[in-house]
């Protein structure tokens, strides 16, 4: 498997002299929804605005399909192009008033055509299920569906990569679970590299394939979610916790002695292995 | 804000808006320019019939709207109208104040009366613009208008950001409100002065992340989008040429009825 991208000793202090990167490496597989857990300061949106040449590192390199990435002109509006990051307030990302023109405002951006603009603007909205928006103002438009805007406004520069900060973050749970839809199908049907940062811990064992935990601004765990959560002292130390169903399962094991499997976090994981202890139960 | 809401459900939203503008400036200019009770009137009536059957706004929201003006121009057409007279002066009503007579006389009446008529005339016109024009729409138009590029960048940042900043005030004041920040002279004072500055250092920080967002996302020192795309609209001119022509044949039955 090759990297889509990957951070190499990344290190970046801001000009006060907080040091929020402190030698970071992690690789997002091709294909793949890589989680970056982290409390809140651990570091990861400042390596999101790395990974998107926003902000230059102090050291270390950005790799794209294993190749360095060059600090110049070229190479950063190359970086933007192939890495788009969606912002955590949509007030933030979106300038324009009229949803139409904000989307299409990265496509152009590129230089492209106008029937090429035109297509990919269509192609983003519907991807994205907000083409009945379009003759709304940005201002009439709920928290959710300006969320989903930004995410067409990415979208439209067709990036290889996808980085999202806190996706979820102040969205009702029909909103999560429509997001994290959107987010699956992105990955299955264009075969894209979603980075995730979250600290929605329930989300992470369903939508993630790998995870990164961050603190301090280094890397602390990195492995499959199954693996993170079986090292919750790890998770707790850096103001996270077990999703709800991984919990439910420590607490299975640890206060009632039950032989549960502490990698289960998700309801089908939890429900398989409940399942397995009653029939285990059953000839007693 | 209130015009950009009916602005957006007008049937001539997808219309482009440069013959919008072309008809608004040249109905607006012809009204101003004749000077007249008549034409003032017949742009009234006929940019509200254009803006109720064209644009799709009901007439009892179009009254509405005209009631905003109204009340501006009745308190300024007053001041117009009314002069003080010597005691003797053939005047149509005054009443007599310390040997003189306050009060207008038929000149005065014919002044005020014509800068009302115009003033609503061109009110119409404005209305029949701004009701069927989203604010993005006439920034759009005045980009290919050679207005410098700077100044409509700054239009449409501005109009976006009117949103939201004066929902993080709203936001503030609702929270200063729920703790009792307005009770009182002195604490509504000092709340409100927290609330500025709040807001102005709220706009500060979300002015950089903003930018950040637009780096982000290829930002090279303009801001150039692409708008969905426009009806031209072209029946809009033969429109533009009638009413002028029905401004101009107006003017010319009450110079020939007057003289």
């Amino acid at each position: 498997m090759n990297a889509a991208i990957e951070a190499r000793e990344l290190c970046y202090t801001y000009e006060d002299g907080t040091v929020a990167l402190d030698h970071i490496s992690l690789k997002a597989q091709k294909g793949k929804i890589t989680g970056i857990l982290g409390a809140n300061g651990a570091g990861k949106s400042t390596l999101f605005l790395n990974l998107n040449g926003v902000l230059n590192p102090s050291s270390g390199q950005v790799l794209l399909d294993g190749a360095p990435v060059r600090r110049d002109r070229k190479g950063i509006a190359e970086l933007r192009r192939r890495v788009g990051i969606v912002f955590q307030d949509p007030d933030d990302q979106l300038f324009s008033a009229d949803v139409y023109r904000d989307i299409s405002f990265g496509a152009v951006n590129l230089g492209l055509p106008e029937d090429e603009v035109r297509r990919r603007v269509e192609q983003a909205m519907e991807r994205t299920g907000v083409s009945a928006l379009r003759d709304k103002p940005t201002h009439a438009l709920s928290f959710g569906q300006k969320k989903r805007v930004a995410i067409a406004g990415v979208l439209v520069m067709e990036p290889e990569v996808l980085i999202l900060d806190e996706p979820t973050a102040g969205l009702d749970p029909h909103g999560v679970s429509e997001l994290m839809r959107l987010l699956s199908q992105l990955r299955d049907s264009l075969n894209m590299t979603i980075l995730l940062a979250t600290h929605d811990m329930d989300v992470v064992p369903i939508s993630c394939d790998y995870a990164y935990l961050l603190g301090q601004g280094r890397v602390l765990l990195e492995g499959t979610p199954g693996e993170l959560f079986s090292q919750p002292e790890v998770l707790r130390a850096n103001q996270l916790r077990l999703p709800r169903m991984a919990h439910l399962m420590e607490i299975l094991r640890e206060q009632d002695g039950l032989d549960t499997d502490v990698s289960a976090a998700t309801i089908s994981e939890v429900r398989r292995e409940l399942l397995r202890l009653l029939k285990q139960e059953g000839p007693t | 804000m209130g015009t950009d809401r009916y602005a957006y459900q007008s049937r001539l939203r997808r219309v482009s808006p440069m013959p919008k503008l072309l008809l608004t400036a040249v109905s607006l200019v012809l009204c101003l320019c004749c000077d007249s009770i008549a034409v003032g009137l017949a742009t009234l009536a006929g940019m509200g019939a254009l803006t109720w059957l064209l644009g799709g706004l009901s007439p009892r929201v179009y009254l509405r709207f005209l009631k905003i003006p109204l009340a501006f121009l009745l308190i300024g057409s007053i001041t117009v109208l009314i002069h003080s007279y010597p005691a003797e002066a053939a005047v149509l009503a005054a009443v007599p104040v310390g040997g003189r007579l306050w009060g207008f006389d038929a000149a005065a009446l014919r002044q005020a009366s014509t800068l009302f008529c115009k003033a609503m005339g061109a009110v119409a016109c404005m209305y029949f613009l701004t009701l069927n024009t989203p604010v993005i729409d006439v920034t759009m138009a005045l980009e290919k208008l050679h207005v410098p590029r700077l100044l409509v960048e700054l239009m449409e940042l501005i109009y976006r950001f009117i949103f939201v900043l004066s929902e993080t005030a709203a936001n503030i004041r609702i929270a200063q409100e729920s703790r009792l920040g307005y009770q009182g002279l002195g604490r509504s004072i000092s709340s409100l002065g927290t609330l500025a500055s709040m807001v102005f250092l709220r706009a500060w920080r979300k002015a950089d992340r903003v930018y950040t967002a637009l780096e982000s996302r290829g930002y090279t020192n303009h801001l150039t989008t692409l708008s969905s795309g426009y009806r031209a609209g072209r029946w809009l001119y033969p429109a533009t040429a009638g009413v002028a022509l029905g401004q101009i044949l107006v003017l010319y039955l009450e110079r020939s009825v007057g003289g």
